[in-house]
Order: C-alpha cells, then structure tokens, then sequence
C-alpha cells in the first residue's frame, strides 16, 4: 500500500468535472484507490463518492493506493490533482 | 445548508416528456426562470450547454446534473424533472438517463456549488433513493422523499462525527475554595461545561462546604489521564501521586476553563509526587459496612487521642505534687487539688478531658457527612459527656419556671408542654453521662442526620445551595440531635444509671462484699466514664460519704472504694502490657501510647482505655471488663480498703493492705492483657 498527501489546487476544488477525471483517469488500474479527506475515507473510482466529499480548494487529501499497479496509479493520480485537476 | 432550501417545489416537473439532452435542459431551464434564479436566461443556457460540451454531466446510475456557473444567476438554486422513460444524456456508463438535477450557482466566490453537489451526490449514492424520486408521483411526494433522507444522512453524520470528536484522555478535577461555597461550584460548573463543548469526558469533585460532592474514588483517579486541582485551600493530595496534575486556583478555573482542559489533553502535563502521609483514601462503593463503621469510628479515635494523653498526664502531674507537697494520707476527696499549682493542672487536665468525648463524636460525623457533620457531632459528644442540662440552681422571681419545677408555693404552675420540657430535658445532672458510648452512638447519628438533611434538600433549587451548609445544616442538624439526646438517649442511659445504683445498694445490703467488689470492678471498665462506670464510682463515693456520717458503714464502703479503684486502674495498664507483648495487634500509633497508659493506670486515669475501647469496643471491652472485675474481686475478697475517691498509686499509702492491693492490680492487668492477646486480632499491615 503506498500514499501521498496533495493539496487540491484547482479554484474550484473536485467539483463534477475534476472529479469524473479524477475516477477516469484511475478506474483503468487494478488497484484499489482511495481518497482520504477530513478522516473519511472515498473510492477514487466513483464519481459521486468523489463528488459528496466536497473537497474544496486549498485542502489536503491522501490519495491511498493498494494493489499490484499501486505504484503507478499512485503516480497518475497525484500528478492530476498537482496539475490543478484539468481547470 | 440543506438541498430543499434550493429546491423548491416550484422548481420541480414530474414526467417530463423530452426525447433528448437539449430539451431536458430546456425544461430544467425553464424551471429556473418559473422560481426566479436567473437573470438572464440566453447567457445562463449558454454557461449550460458549453459545460456540457466539456463532458457529459451524467454521473452514471441514471442520473445526470448539468450545472452553470454564471453571472447569469441571481440566485444559487436546484431544480429537477424526471424521466421515467429515460434519455440518452452521453453518460458515462452508456445508460440513460432519467433522473436531473440542475444547479444554477452566481459567479462568486463562494463554494456553494460545490457544497450542493457534494450533499446531493451523498444523497444520490443509495440506488433506492433515486428510484424512489424518479417514480415519485407529486413534487411534494419529491421533497419529502428527499427531506426524509437528508434527515437520515445528518443523523447518521453526527453520530459518526461524535465518537471522532471524543477525546482519548479522561479528566478528573478537584475543585474548593475556603469557604466552599461558591467559587467551588463556579469553577466545577466552567470545567464541566467547556469539556462537554470539547467532548472531554471528565469529572470534577466538589469540595464545598457543604461536604465533597461527586467524590472521586480510587478507580476515578486510576484511569483519569490527568487530573486538574483548581483549588484555594489544601486538599488531599495524596490521593494523585503519580498522575499528571495540574495545580491551579478556581480562578483560573472559572475565566480560562478551555486553556486548563487543552493543556490537559496535550498530555503535556508534569507527573505529581506527593510529599507526605497519604490519608486514609475514598475507596469505592465496595466497602463493606463494617468496614465502613470502623473507618469512622478511628477517625473519631484518633482526633481523641491527644486529648486522652495530654490532659490524662496533667492530671497524673497533680496528683504527684500533691503526694510530694505531703497530702497522700489526708487529701481525701480534694486529693489532686491541694494546692494552686496541683489544682490548676488538674483543672488543665480535665478540661482537656472533657474535650474527648465531644471531640469523639463531632470526628465521627466528620468523617461521615464531612464538614457539616462536625458541628452537629462536637455538640451530641457533648451532650454525652455533660449529659441532660442540670436545672438552674437559682431560684427567685427570675426563674419562675425553675421555682415552679421544684414546687415552690409562690410559684405559678406550667402548662403541659412546658412542663414536659422542663420535667424530662433537664431531669438529672449527673446520671444522663452517656460517656465515650453515647458519644460514639452520638457521633453517628450527627452523621446520619446530615446525610439525610441533605437527601431532604436535595431538590432545592440550585440558588440555595450555598445556604445549605451556614444555614439549614447547622441550625436543623443541632436542633435534631438535642432532641435526641436530651430526651431519648440520655434518659434512657438515666435508667441504667438507677437500676445500676439500686442493685449495687442491694448487694451492698445483703452482705455480699466479694461479689460487690467483683461487680464494682466490672463495671469501672465496660463504659470508661459511661453510665456504668458512673454509677459504680457514684456508689463507691456516695458511700464514703456515708461512712463518715455512719462508721458501721465503714468497712463495706472502704472495700468497696478499693475495688473501684482498682477495677478503673487496670485496663490502661493491662492495655500498656498487650502493647508490649503482642505488638502486632496494634497499630503503630496505638503502641508509642503504652507508656502514657501506665502512667495514667497508675493515676487511676481510666480513659486511658478509651482510645483502644473506642476503636475495637468488641474485643477490647470484654478484655479490660473480665480484667478489672478479677481485680475487684481479689481486693474485696483479700480486704484492702481506700478511704479516698482517688488518686491512683498516690494514694496507695492511705490503702489497707497495699501489697495485696498492687497484687489485685497486677493480676487484673496481667489478665486484661493475655486476653486482649487471644482476642483481638492482628493488625492488618
């Protein structure tokens, strides 16, 4: 299991469209990815899980990956959410 | 914020009938305009459509929630249609869709877009609930479903975010101030509180004058992570050696409670090592009664003890003096008191005396009711000691109830209460002593009356509560247990008084010398200044009287004397020896007395006894009385005689047949003292 903490930096936070990004772009690895935010813990690969955290801009997450791509899925995600989530 | 404060039922159509994405949004639309949220319709569509254009708003599971941010919008809203027989809205999972949501929010800063859509997709998550909405028949059937499940959603919110707030660390706090009656309160009451608003689990013993309230018990203190002392006075501290304290004043307690609880839960908090002798300990509910009944009896014993001591010696000194200056043989009555100096240590000596009794009860009901019981059981022990008020001596045209009581002719008679009053309350002057008994039984009714005046009053309102302990616990604890000890305790112990005297004037009729002694011995040793030993030594000096107005009297009255004398003589003394031969059935303190209770055997001091009767009266009683009659007996059987009321080995000289005499003595205490040791048990150490 590997993670890292990233700060959202996109104006307005995982709104829908961040967060289908979000879920596409680590739906395609096997391994399980979650995001953790203010102790809660949400399936990266659902979009209203995503969505219902309500992560606002400005705020820390933990991407947690677990699996035998973890590595790499852990690479893709936290690249996205540093590139400012496509906005 | 909740999603039917935005949606409203304006905003919702049922049933649409659309067959694709744009007339979806259309009516969506449409519906924004009807409830009032836009303010320009062309250029909020426009916002619509090129999100859209971006990807596909449909989240999958037949849902889609195209959104607009744009300053096109009045005001941030919600509007929904359904349906039910679904269109192609691009969704992502390639399902149609059936089920719309669309949020217009301003173009301001704020996140309220992002909040709806989080609350809603949290809503949205439970398959049930969409379908419910999507063959919801009425808009109002809509929002009620949706209200239902937002309801259930914060519930289950909170109860989540609850046991997250709660902290890890338990509190415990003490707080007092000197007089205990409203800073105490004042600063439990502002700790208690914030620890509620930040989810601290904690507990905070009052220590008010009023008595401690919510006490902490061992186990408290055991698994409390800190403890905080917010007092003004000294507390037992022994009780939190080895725990994290903080020792701060209610002041600080009362102004910065939230300070005092997050320095506690840092956990950076210095470890306390208590200096000193750790007191006895709250233990917890488990005490068995017994065990409960002795912690209160010994804290009453041990306040007695330097009272015993001190003035017990004082009185030995005036005797001592007395017998140097000359007056062993012809003191008499007045033996002890010959001389100013003598006179005056003994008057020292027996006001510190008088205090023991007194002091007895009043650290009884201490220890039981704390501080309110002090009051209440100083004055019951002195009703014990004093007995009933005596009737004013003084007669005359100011004491007409006092003239009346004694039936003097010019004296108008009371009415029936007075009457009563007067008859009973002040009835005897010296037979009501109830002694060291009656202030035992004294001390814990002091107790027992202030915990229920507390029980009584415990529905008062909380504005009262400082009143309590200056006002209502004194003035009722008091008055109850005068009551109950002018007329009904003390005169019963009156009774015994008199049926001890008649019987002892009947053997003393009848002849029987050795079993008179024997009785007299006895009885010298039960009470230590009781009823019982009152009434011996009032017989024993009644007849010394007589004796000298009636010489035939003199032999019985002598012997008799003799026998009481020994029989008060013995228990110190037998006591002193057990300490030195059976160690371990004493306490520490018990043992470092022996020396003292020689002296005071030898002075005839018989309270000497009382300290260790007081605190184990079952085993110890039986031991000294069993001792003390052997002594009686000897003496009156070997016919040693004593002409003065007192005096102890001061007087020996006036004893006839003194070696036989300190023979009876010795043998009484040598008894007193095996049998303590196969009675009483060891120590627990």
């Amino acid at each position: 299991m590997v993670s890292q903490v990233v700060k959202v930096t996109n104006e307005q936070g995982m709104h829908m469209r961040p967060a289908s990004l979000f879920s596409q772009t680590v739906t395609p690895f096997t391994s399980d990815v979650k995001v953790v935010f203010n102790g809660t813990s949400y399936d990266a690969k659902s979009v209203m899980m995503l969505m219902s955290a309500c992560i606002k801009c400005g705020a820390e997450i933990e991407i947690v990956c677990d699996g035998p791509d973890e590595q790499d899925a852990l690479k893709k995600a936290v690249e996205l959410v540093e590139a400012g989530l496509g906005d | 914020m909740k999603i039917t404060d935005l949606l409203k039922k304006d905003g919702i159509n049922l049933d649409v009938k659309a067959s694709n994405q744009e007339e979806a949004i259309d009516a969506l639309i449409s519906l924004h305009e009807k409830v009032g949220n836009l303010s320009d319709v062309a250029k909020f569509k426009e916002a619509i459509l090129a999100r859209e254009e971006k990807g596909s708003t449909a989240i999958g599971m037949g849902i889609a929630v195209p959104h607009g941010k744009s300053d096109a919008v009045k005001t941030a809203g919600v509007t929904a249609i359904t349906i039910p027989s679904g269109i192609d809205y691009k969704a992502l999972d390639g399902n149609p869709s059936n089920l719309f949501f669309m949020i217009a929010a301003p173009n301001t800063e704020a996140d309220t877009h992002l909040e709806v859509l989080s609350k809603l997709m949290t809503l949205l998550m439970d398959p049930n609930f969409s379908k419910k909405l999507v063959n919801a028949k009425t808009a109002d059937e809509f929002l009620a479903i949706i209200d239902e499940k937002e309801a259930e959603k914060d519930k289950e919110n909170a109860a989540k975010a609850a046991p997250a707030a709660k902290k890890v660390s338990k509190i415990v706090g003490v707080t007092a101030c000197p007089t205990g009656i409203a800073h105490t309160f004042m600063a439990a009451e502002a700790l208690e509180l914030k620890a509620k608003d930040l989810g601290i689990d904690i507990k905070v013993e009052k220590d008010g004058s009023g008595g401690a309230k919510d006490v902490l018990t061992d186990s408290d203190i055991a698994d409390a992570d800190v403890v905080i002392v917010a007092c003004d006075k000294n507390i037992d501290m022994g009780r939190f050696d080895g725990k994290k304290v903080i020792i701060t004043s209610t002041k600080e307690a009362i102004h910065t409670p939230e300070e005092l609880l997050n320095r506690a839960t840092s956990g950076n908090v210095d470890v306390y090592h208590f200096t000193g002798t750790k007191t006895a300990s709250v233990s917890t509910s488990n005490e068995t009664l017994g065990r409960k009944f002795y912690k209160h009896l010994m804290n009453g014993v041990s306040h007695m003890l330097p009272f015993v001591i001190g003035g017990g010696i004082l009185v030995a000194i005036a005797f001592l003096i007395d017998t140097i200056a000359g007056f062993g043989t012809s003191g008499g009555g007045n033996f002890g008191q010959m001389l100013p100096l003598s006179a005056f240590l003994k008057s020292a000596g027996g006001t510190a005396m008088g205090l023991m009794v007194p002091v007895l009860a009043g650290y009884i009901a201490y220890s039981i009711a704390d501080r309110p019981g002090l009051a209440v059981g100083f004055v019951g022990g002195l009703f014990a000691a004093n007995g009933n008020p005596a009737l004013m001596g003084a007669t005359g045209p100011n004491f007409p109830w006092v003239n009346a009581l004694l039936g003097l002719e010019d004296a108008a008679p009371l009415d029936g209460f007075n009457s009563f009053i007067g008859n009973f309350a002040f009835t005897n002057n010296g037979a009501t002593v109830s002694g060291f008994l009656g202030g035992i039984a004294a001390g814990f009714l002091a107790g027992g009356i202030i915990i229920c005046l507390r029980k009584l009053t415990a529905g008062f309102p909380k504005s009262l509560e400082g009143i309590k302990p200056v006002l209502i616990y004194p003035l009722c604890g008091i008055f109850i247990i005068s009551v109950l000890m002018s007329f009904i305790l003390n005169p019963v112990i009156a009774l015994i008084n008199v049926g001890l005297s008649t019987m002892l004037t009947s053997l003393q009729a009848a002849g029987l010398i050795a079993l008179l002694g024997l009785i007299l011995g006895a009885m010298m040793a039960i009470d230590m200044g009781g009823p019982i030993n009152k009434a011996a030594y009032v017989f024993g000096t009644g007849m010394l009287a007589q004796a000298a107005l009636d010489p035939s009297l003199g032999t019985a009255a002598y012997i008799s004397m003799a026998s009481i004398m020994v029989g008060g003589m013995v228990p110190p003394v037998g006591i002193a020896i057990a300490c030195k031969l059976f160690p371990n059935k004493f306490t520490e303190s018990e043992r470092e007395t022996w020396i003292t209770n020689i002296v005071m055997g030898s002075s005839f001091i018989t309270e000497g006894a009382i300290p260790f009767a007081a605190a184990d009266p079952g085993h110890v009683i039986p031991c000294t009385l069993v001792g003390s009659g052997v002594a009686g007996l000897l003496s009156a059987i070997f016919g040693c005689t004593l002409m003065a009321p007192h005096g102890g080995v001061f007087v020996f000289a006036t004893v006839g047949k003194w070696p036989l005499y300190i023979l009876a003595w010795l043998v009484g205490s040598i008894i007193t003292a095996v049998m303590l040791g196969l009675i009483k048990k060891p120590v627990n150490k």
